[in-house]
């Protein structure tokens, strides 16, 4: 049996106070990246803070500026509450993406960015809604946009001692139709072996694809084809996400089977969101 | 130097307090300190479903879960189901549709159905497909788990 402390937290001064001062300090929430990693010999923790308790954490509300999602709310619950399902659904697509139904209940958004698989279900769209991170720790708070927040695989622009503390996604929200679409082994559990968001925002395209480099990214040279030279052909603006890209083989798919899927995946993404 | 904290916790409707292991998943404590075998251990990695337990009434993997996190929760989990002798409805479908074979996922399945039948007691096709997502039965027989759980359903 792994040996660490336990801390159940219940104010941020105390997380704050606990990371500041400790090495090796893992917040838990969900716990579902975080227990598999333990034991796989990922993560060398010396102490777990319990966060899921913090009120300030379990906000998930919507307000006149956009939606805010806390650190400890389960990506069931984001996939159920209205304001995401009815205005941006293809963040609740995302969510519901992630594992299985049981580990959605306690796995939270914030974990699964934190834990910055390039295959992160619920990255590629949050990608393309401008979604930022609130992040705090003892000195204070500060905002990252997501597209800065991952920095490569499994690292992010957290620095010690700082905490997510929500996820922001601001208004106006796109008014138009948005998909997440996913290639992976099995219909579930698996993680993507390629993942694309791809959300209309009217006339212009924001497309994100994920488990095809070291983060996610945008696929910019499509999204210049079609919002700035006004590319209707979708299958010839697809082809073009290969710029924006550099897969690996392993062992969910070849670097080729990831370089085809993802052109087939926008293409047919562009093809579900932009009439024509 | 494996540190043990107190926790307080419901476990199938009883009040109970006990000493946990920092580092001890709720798989474990299940099995080994409340002696409850009935949940069982397969992958350890959350994706094969045969540990889920009712936390709080939601269906959760315990063995992604610590002990300790146990504190003031409520937990249900396949011993719980059957009240005075009597097996709950959803435990006596499996068994008329003889929705197993080994039997090694059944209180996982049976702990899931319970769950989405609690929340959707006429659930689709595409609600048992999503309430099961978590839960993989080798010996294939998923035919039969629906036809139970269609049969539990309220019409």
């Amino acid at each position: 049996m792994l040996s660490y402390e336990y801390v159940k937290c219940t104010d941020l001064n105390q997380v704050f106070q606990l990371m500041d001062k400790g090495e090796q300090v893992y917040p838990l929430a969900g716990g579902t990246d975080l227990m598999v990693g333990m034991r796989g010999g990922k993560y060398a923790a010396k102490m777990l803070i319990d966060i899921k308790g913090l009120e300030e954490l379990k906000v998930l509300k919507e307000d006149e500026k956009g939606i805010t999602i806390g650190a400890a709310v389960t990506l069931n619950e984001i996939t159920l509450f209205a304001p995401v399902q009815k205005n941006i659904p293809i963040l609740a697509d995302g969510c519901h993406s992630v594992g299985s139904y049981s580990i959605r209940n306690r796995a939270t958004l914030a974990g699964n960015i934190c834990n910055a698989s390039p295959a992160a279900d619920t990255a590629a769209p949050l990608c393309c809604l401008d979604a930022s991170v609130n992040i705090v720790s003892s000195s204070g708070t500060r905002a990252v946009p997501i597209g800065e927040f991952f920095t490569g695989p499994g690292k992010t622009a957290l620095q010690k001692g700082e905490l997510v503390q929500s996820i922001f996604i601001p208004k106006p929200y796109p008014q138009a139709k948005g998909v997440y679409s996913k290639a992976s082994r099995t219909g579930s559990v698996d993680l993507a072996t390629v993942g694309v968001a791809v959300q209309s925002w009217g006339n212009q395209v924001r497309i994100a694809v994920g488990a095809v480099a070291p983060t996610p990214v945008r696929a910019v040279s499509v999204e210049k084809a079609v919002n700035e030279k006004g590319e209707k052909d979708w299958a010839n603006a697809a082809k073009l996400v290969h710029n924006d890209i550099s897969p690996i083989t392993d062992l969910r798919g070849s670097r080729e089977y990831r370089f085809h899927m993802v052109e087939v995946l926008v293409r047919r993404g562009l093809e579900q969101t932009m009439e024509v | 130097m494996s540190e043990k904290v107190n926790i307080n916790f419901s476990v199938n409707g009883d009040q109970e307090t006990r000493e946990a292991v920092v580092g001890q998943t709720l798989l474990k404590f299940i099995r080994d300190e409340l002696h409850l075998t009935g949940t069982k251990e397969g992958c350890e990695i959350g994706e094969c479903g045969a540990c889920i337990v009712l936390l709080n009434g939601k269906p959760v993997n315990s063995c992604m879960v610590l002990a300790v996190e146990l504190d003031g929760q409520e937990l249900v989990t396949i011993e719980g189901l059957a009240k005075n002798g009597e097996l709950d409805r959803i435990q006596q479908a499996f068994i008329d549709h003889a929705a197993f074979q080994c039997g090694y996922c059944t209180p996982g399945m049976i702990i899931s159905a319970r769950a989405l039948l609690d929340r959707k007691p006429s659930p689709t096709d595409e609600d048992i497909n999503e309430a099961l997502s978590g839960n993989l039965c080798r010996c294939g027989a998923y035919q039969e788990i629906r036809e139970a759980i269609k049969a539990s359903s309220k019409k």
